[in-house]
Order: structure tokens, then sequence, then C-alpha cells
């Protein structure tokens, strides 16, 4: 009889955690190319930090991937897979130059960690080749996609709520728009330069 | 739409285009590896680290080369023809764009008040050469190639297409072949052997073809011509030949710039008229001209040694410098050495032993110019330096008792001049040098020259009649990159102490004064 109690309350628990998380897809138009769409935080809710190291790579003088999108305290290894000296940097996050940093040099072969703890646009650079640019975007929920060219997105298991949802794009204004999921939520966006 | 609308469309159009922002410029090797200037240039187009390392490999990256192409070559053959050879031509390849690179700049001068002084030599009415107070001027537009043919052979040929807006006055600047690093045929280090053929700017240690700098340094453009004019020692030497002039021969080199030994050993054609001799009816045909105005070939060498200062010791041995906040230039000190040795061949018309009979006579005096440089940095801090000592063997003319012309040479004393330059520059920021100069030539030949200047066909340069030294000059200088391949500059040139003389008597005409000059200049390559 326990045995059937526990099995029921996992069965209900789930179905339950089913029917309250949604989905919210759509497309970002006005721009070409990746752009990431991401919902911002929630007033009272936290999320642990991912454990997941990301990468990104410096190959042939080029951040790869260019744009990367992260959860807020993840880990993101700088690898230099060039044979010539690179740095990263970056002067801001969302245009706080107090949150600016420099990791220095190290070369090929070599990685450099950072811990993303500050939500926001980091725009990368490298000191001595300043055509050189990529971008990590720290979503403060682990709720965030980088849209595909077209720029048709989907996030996953959002749950049912009330959101403000924000799109970025390089070089494109921000824009963020209510958005009320439940299930399947479609939101498209249209950006401008 | 009639014609005329038509017309004023296309036009529109074409400057609408001219001056998009998306049609910005990005010479050769920008546009190879999709990467700055400033990968190479710390101000162009003076190298930095980098750069000295990437011209070094032969015009590629020191490692990994194909890894940052972003045009992949044009194979001319499979590389796995080259295991058929020498039964098919050995495969090699061109770049997949275009090297083209083109530089243009432009000028504004602005004289001293005394920049006429030297009219008061001419008699009372004479029309004597007008200086204005401010000028502007068009420079040069040059165009540049260069690259690697792969297998470790690499060019560059740069020209001059028009000079001050006339077209086609300028000339070739460097054009050669280079084939690199064949010491890795015989078994020797790496980088160790090098050879070039073709024409080139001698191995000087701060180039001035390609000088950062509005006006080039002094010593690399002095020539060494005396007269006899009664008013010094007589000087029979007629060597127009300087140090910046390209020569046209063959170099072998070995080491690197950035690091370490560097050695070059060039073998050329002897010119010091500047006077290609064109040929007669004979054999090649098809020579425009010959370079050579002597059989002689003269030679220069050179012998340098980088030592980079960094502390840690991997990073000293690295192309550039790990830096807290990202690679830079290394601190370092380099020491170097040069030998020119030429010999200038004079031929007059004399008389032979019997003071009758005609024949040429032929002066050949053996010259020699030999200097020491010195090259420090320390981050953003460059201080650098020349010195040369030049040597002319003298041969005047003598005329025995009684014959009809000369009949022979004497030695005379040696005509020399000497000295250098020293040089600060300091990157104040990434897209500004602060630049201080000091230029100095003393040469004895050109003192007597211009204490004998003709006042009805002035010299060359009005500047050039010093009154203890005879070139010597503070410089300096500021530029400010506007973008990377766009760059602002001016100098101020503070002049030595000129006087006129009076031509037939060598007496003081005015007093000394000075005639310094601003000059502001905008350049851009694309």
């Amino acid at each position: 009889m326990k045995k059937i109690a526990v099995v029921s309350t996992i069965v209900l628990s789930a179905f339950s955690a089913a029917a309250f998380a949604g989905t919210i897809h759509g497309k970002v138009s006005g721009v070409s190319g990746e752009s990431v769409v991401y919902v911002e935080a929630v007033a009272g809710k936290t999320f642990p930090a991912p454990t997941q190291h990301i990468t990104i790579d410096q190959k042939g003088l080029m951040f790869v991937p260019h744009i990367t999108a992260v959860a807020q305290g993840t880990t993101v290894e700088f690898l230099n897979s060039d044979s010539v000296a690179h740095n990263v940097f970056w002067i801001s996050i969302s245009g706080n130059k107090k949150l600016g940093h420099n990791l220095g040099t190290w070369p090929k072969g070599q990685r450099q960690s950072f811990k993303f703890d500050n939500p926001g646009i980091v725009p990368l650079l490298c000191n001595v080749h300043p055509e050189m640019a990529g971008y990590v975007i720290v979503s403060p929920t682990p709720y965030f996609a980088v849209t595909d060219a077209s720029g048709s997105f989907k996030i996953d298991n959002v749950p049912d709520g009330a959101y403000t949802v924000t799109a970025w794009h390089e070089g494109a204004k921000n824009k963020s728009n209510p958005v009320k999921v439940a299930g399947d939520t479609s939101a498209d966006f249209t950006l401008s330069k | 739409m009639n014609g005329k609308q038509l017309s004023l469309l296309l036009i529109a159009t074409f400057v609408a285009l001219s001056v998009s922002p998306s049609a910005s410029a990005i010479p050769a090797f920008s546009r190879r590896y999709g990467t700055s200037c400033t990968t190479c240039h710390s101000d162009f187009p003076k190298l930095n680290d980098f750069g000295k390392a990437f011209k070094d490999a032969g015009f590629k990256f020191p490692k990994d080369d194909e890894s940052f192409l972003k045009t992949p070559p044009v194979l001319l053959g499979a590389p796995a023809q080259a295991e058929l050879w020498p039964h098919t031509v050995y495969p090699g390849s061109i770049p997949g764009l275009l090297p083209i690179g083109l530089r243009y700049n432009t000028y504004y001068q602005q004289i001293g008040a005394n920049r006429n002084n030297f009219n008061q030599a001419l008699p009372a009415g004479t029309v004597g050469n007008f200086i204005p107070k401010s000028d502007f001027q068009p420079g040069y537009f040059s165009i540049f190639t260069a690259g690697s043919f792969g297998t470790g052979i690499s060019w560059w040929v740069d020209d001059d297409i028009s000079v001050a807006g006339a077209n086609a006055n300028g000339a070739l600047g460097d054009g050669y072949l280079k084939f690199n690093d064949l010491s890795r045929f015989l078994k020797m280090p790496t980088d160790s052997l090098n050879m070039r053929a073709g024409q080139f700017e001698l191995d000087l240690p701060f180039s001035q073809a390609r000088t950062w700098n509005l006006s080039g340094w002094d010593i690399f453009s002095q020539a060494n011509v005396g007269i006899q004019n009664g008013l010094g020692p007589a000087q029979n030497v007629n060597n127009g030949s300087a140090l910046e002039d390209a020569a046209n021969g063959v170099e072998f080199s070995g080491g690197h710039s950035y690091q370490g030994y560097h050695y070059s050993f060039a073998v050329f054609d002897q010119n010091t008229t500047g006077v290609a001799i064109s040929p007669p009816n004979v054999a090649p045909q098809n020579a425009v001209a010959f370079n050579s105005d002597a059989n002689f070939k003269d030679m220069y060498g050179r012998l340098a040694y980088r030592f980079n200062l960094e502390k840690d010791p991997a990073s000293r041995n690295e192309v550039q410098a790990a830096g807290a906040m990202g690679p830079r230039d290394h601190t370092y000190l380099a020491l170097g050495a040069f030998y020119f040795y030429g010999r200038t061949a004079q031929p007059f018309s004399g008389v032979l032993a019997d003071g009758v009979t005609p024949t040429v006579l032929t002066a050949r005096e053996p010259y020699y110019r030999v200097g020491g440089d010195v090259n420090f940095n320390y981050h953003n801090f460059n201080l650098f330096g020349v010195y040369v000592a030049a040597h002319d063997h003298n041969l005047l003319p003598v005329t025995a008792s009684g014959a009809e012309g000369i009949t022979g040479f004497t030695p005379g004393s040696a005509v020399t001049y000497s000295g250098g330059f020293a040089e600060a520059d300091y990157l104040a920021l990434p897209w500004a040098m602060t630049i201080m100069r000091w230029d100095q030539v003393k040469s004895s030949a050109d003192r007597i020259n211009f204490i004998q200047y003709d006042p009805t066909a002035p010299p060359g340069s009005s500047f050039f009649s010093p009154y203890s030294a005879t070139r010597n000059r503070f410089t300096p200088g500021e530029q400010f990159l506007i973008h990377a391949n766009i760059k602002a500059s001016l100098e101020y040139q503070i002049m030595p102490q000129q006087v006129v003389y009076n031509p037939a008597t060598g007496a003081v005409i005015t007093g000394p004064f000075r005639t310094n000059a601003l000059i502001l200049g905008l350049e851009f390559v694309y």
C-alpha cells in the first residue's frame, strides 16, 4: 500500500511538472543572423550555477562561436587554438565598466577560465587583434536560446507564469516584451539597429 | 527620366558608393588574413614584433599560416605533384585574392620667415627663387604587392605611380623574389639562410623606404659630391649614391629581426652617377638600359643581435611578450653594425704621358660607409639611433708640365662625412605616437659646395647651407591613427642655422638664420 502511494505521488508530481512547464518559441526578425532570447530575472527566484563549463575558442583570429549564451554563474573556458598569442578582455558587462576584466595572455593550447556571476552582455575583445569580436550573453535565468540563422528559437522547460523576455542581437537595440507562459507559448520580436 | 537626370543619378550613386563606410579599406595582408593593420604595425608602417616575424617568415604567419588564411590560395599544382619532380613543374600557389595595396599621402608645409634669405646673394633686381610661406602638396600614390608563393618563396613589389602629382614620375621601390629558409635544404638551423634577388633597399637597421616619419633620416640620404672651387680642400669625388638607394643584386640573410641574431650580405650593381646606361647596338638587344655604371659590384653587410629582456624565459622566446594585459612588444636591446664598400669610376678626357695623345683616364675611387646602430624598447617607448662614418678616396687630377690635358691622378685628402640620428618614439595611446628626433650630418663636401653655390641656379634645397655642421635638426612630431589605415602626422623641423655666402669670395652676406618648417601629412592605405 505504501509502495502504491509513493508511485502515485511520483506520477502525479511528474504530471504536474509537465502540466506547468511550458515552451517559448518564436522568431526574431528585423535583423539577420543569430540572436539570443532569454528570460529576465524572476523576482524572488534564484537558480543554481551550472556545473558544466562552456568553451569559447580563439581560432583563425576569431572567437568561435561568435555568440555564446550561458546562464548566470556559468564558468567559461577561453581556449587559444591559434599559434599566435591572444588575450581576452571586455570593457564592461551591459555597459557597466566596473565589471570590465582582462584575462591576460596565454599561448596555444592553453585555457583561461572565468565565472560569469553577473548577467548581461559581455563583448569579448582581443587587444592585439582589434578585428576580433565575440559575445557572451549571460542570462539571469536558465531559460535562454540562441536563434538559428533565420531567427527562430525555442526555449524549453519554462514554468508557466508571467515573465519579461528579452531579445538581443549584435549591433541592434535590445527588445524586452512581457510574455505569459502557459504551455506552448509564442513570442516574436522585431529588432532594429 | 531624361538623360541629364539619369547622369545626375549615376553620379550621385557613384559618390554615395565612394564615401560609403562599407567601402572601408584594408591592404593586401589584411584582406588575406582578415585582420587589422595593427596586427603587424604599431603605427604603420612601423612594424611591431609580430610584423617583424611576419616579414622574416616570408610574409606569412610564423606558424600554421594556412589556418589563418581567410581565402584559400590557388594551387598551381597538387601538392602530390612534388613527388613527381623533376618530371613535372614543382607545385606552388598564388594568393586567392589579388594581393594589392595602395597608398596615398598629401602634405601641407609652412616655412619660416627667413625662407627667401638666399635671394640676398642676387644682384639687385634679379628675380630669384620664391619660396611660399605655406604650400599644399600632393604626395605619393604608390602601389605595393607582396605575399608568398608557397614552398618558402615570397615576393615584394612596390612602385610610386605618381609623385607630387606628376604622373608616372615615381619609381620602382623594391621588387624582389625571396627564397626563405634555404637552410632547410642544407640541414642548417631554421631561417639561417635566405636569399633574395632583384631590386631592394639595403638591409638598413631602420628602413628609409618604409619610414613612419614624414621626412626621412638625413644620414641615409647623404651623398658625397665634392668640388674643387678654391675655397676649400680640392675634392674630386662625384659619389651620388646614398645608403637609402635601391640596390640591384642578390642578398643572403639569416636569423630574425625580432629575436637573436640577424645578418645579411648583399652584392649589387654599382651606380654612383644615378644614370642608367643605354645599350648600344650590342646584345642583349632586349635590355632597356644597363643599371651599372661600372664593372665593379658593391657590397653591403650587416650583423645585429637583439636581446629580448623579458624575465620569463618562455615569453622571451615567443614572437611577442606575454604582458599582463595581453601580448605586447618585447622589452629589448638590439645592437648592430653595417659596412658598405664600393668603388666609383669617374672617366676624364686626358692625354697620355707624351702630353698630347688624347685618351680616357678613369679615377677609380674606393669608398666605404661603416656604421653602428642601437635600438631599445620598453613597452611603448622606443629609443634608437644610428651612427655612420663615410670615407671616399679622393684622386685629384694632375697635369704634367707642358701637357695639354690631365695626365693622371694623385691622392688627395679623403672626402668624408659622418653623422646619424637618434629618435625616441612613445606610443602614448594605441593611436597616438609622439616622436622626437635629432639628425646630424657633417660633410665637408656639402659645406664647400654651398659656400660657392651659384646664386643664379640656387641649390636643390634652400635649407642646405648650414653654418657649422652641414645638416642637423631637431624634429619633434606627433602621429595619429584616425583608423588603423588612416594617419595624420605632423612634424616641426628645427633646422640648423644657415648663411648666404658671396659666391666669388666666400664672404658671409647674411647673418646666421633658420628656416624652420612645419609639415602636416595625411596618409591612407587600402
